[in-house]
């Protein structure tokens, strides 16, 4: 009974470590990726941007700590690396809208100007 | 004993309770609120592609959260799925300020070239109005050029008489205008009115020199101050007279040209000698500027 009880626990345990993804490859393409993301949201103007900037430090945060994690827990280093993609992307999108809002307002104030006659 | 027994069931029932219906983590939550909001808006319309990218990455986190509450991978899908709602918001929102802009900038142009077509509007009128204005100052000017020439030309002529008169009479200017002065004794004879043949060939050179002139003209007739006024008064009159219509014969305008008698009036030298007497019998053809 006893004996029976400890074989189901092992044969349990072997299940979870591989469910946990302990024999998961090693997600450094996807590393990569990500790491792109976040060259492609700097390039984009994030860091200028406060709401883009907390993303992009999000995005970094999620690359370090899935960088420790790969080898030893391979399926949550995946998991925040696509988290941090995805923070990445936003903060590239948060970029773009607040460059294309500014480039909107201006053009807007041009208009005024101009039907304002001579924009004194 | 009893007693946990009780607690052990409590607790049973308690989970299974919470089986049911279990709070979902603050991430999921957030998650199915954004994505809420990206489908009720504008961003489904500007942006679907990034709106279904949600859609799925929250069916996967909804999946999760069912089959996998405790797994730390299950808030990751939560937070993935609404990154990525709130990237299909912020995308959607820079096409539209993208679309704003560029209307903005297509308003700006038409007003522009409005105002660009108004202003040239403006320059053409003022250029018109300018050549008109030049049109009208050359007119002004040749018009001038033509009164003084006209002007000249008359100067020129009246010059002419002038000189032509200066040869056979006594010409002088004085505030009644040019005073032609003719010797009685060369148009009359003593106590007569009729002219002298060798006066009319004078006087035809006169009217030759002032036909045309349209001045108006006065003949004065004068005498010395011998004998009775009333007789000097009448023989000036008739003496002024012929000359006058004499040069009515040829050519000067009757409404022109009058004649009066002055008498012994006006002299132009003292009666007491000879010569002076001579000198005041005499005629005075006063030939008027012309009325303008």
């Amino acid at each position: 009974m006893r004996f029976a009880t400890i074989t189901l626990l092992s044969v349990s345990t072997a299940m979870l470590a591989m469910a946990c993804g302990g024999s998961l490859p090693p997600p450094n393409d996807e590393w990569a990726a990500a790491q792109a993301d976040v060259g492609r949201a700097e390039a984009g103007g994030a860091p200028a941007v406060p709401d883009a900037k907390l993303h992009l430090q999000l995005a970094q945060e999620d690359l370090q700590k899935s960088k420790a994690l790969i080898d030893n827990d391979n399926k949550r280093a995946a998991s925040l690396i696509a988290v941090a993609r995805v923070e990445a992307q936003l903060a590239l999108s948060i970029a773009k809208q607040t460059a294309a809002q500014d480039a909107a307002r201006k053009a807007q104030d041009d208009l005024q100007k101009a039907k304002g006659g001579g924009g004194q | 004993m009893r007693t946990r027994n009780v607690l052990v069931l409590l607790a049973a029932a308690g989970l299974l309770a919470c089986g049911g219906e279990r709070i979902p983590p603050k991430a999921l939550v957030d998650a199915r609120a954004e994505y809420t909001r990206a489908k009720s808006g504008v961003t489904l319309k500007l942006d679907p592609t990034d709106v279904h990218e949600a859609d799925l990455a929250l069916q996967k986190a909804e999946s999760a959260w069912n089959n996998d509450p405790d797994d730390p991978n299950t808030i990751d899908l939560a937070v993935i799925a609404q990154r990525k709602a709130q990237i299909a918001e912020a995308e959607a929102a820079a096409t539209q300020a993208q679309a704003d802009a560029q209307q903005a900038k297509a308003d700006l142009e038409a007003a522009m070239a409005a105002q660009l077509q108004s202003a040239r509007g403006q320059l053409n009128q003022t250029q018109q109005a300018l050549n008109q204005t030049q049109t009208q100052l050359q007119q002004t000017a040749a018009q001038a050029a033509a009164q003084q020439k006209q002007l000249a030309d008359l100067e020129a002529k009246l010059k002419d008489a002038r000189d032509t008169i200066a040869k056979i009479a006594a010409v002088k200017d004085d505030d009644r205008g040019m005073v032609i002065t003719l010797q009685g004794e060369v148009l009359f004879k003593t106590g007569k009115w009729d002219l002298k043949p060798g006066a009319m060939a004078k006087l035809d050179q006169i009217a030759d020199a002032l036909r045309g002139k349209e001045q108006p003209m006065v003949v004065y007739g004068f005498t010395d101050n011998v004998g009775a006024r009333d007789m000097n008064m009448d023989l000036s009159q008739k003496r002024a007279q012929s000359v006058r219509d004499y040069l009515v014969t040829k050519g000067i305008p009757t409404d022109l040209i009058k004649a009066e008698g002055k008498g012994p009036d006006n002299p132009v030298a003292e009666n007491t000698s000879v010569e002076g007497r001579a000198q005041n019998r005499r005629v005075e053809i006063v030939v008027q500027p012309k009325k303008s």
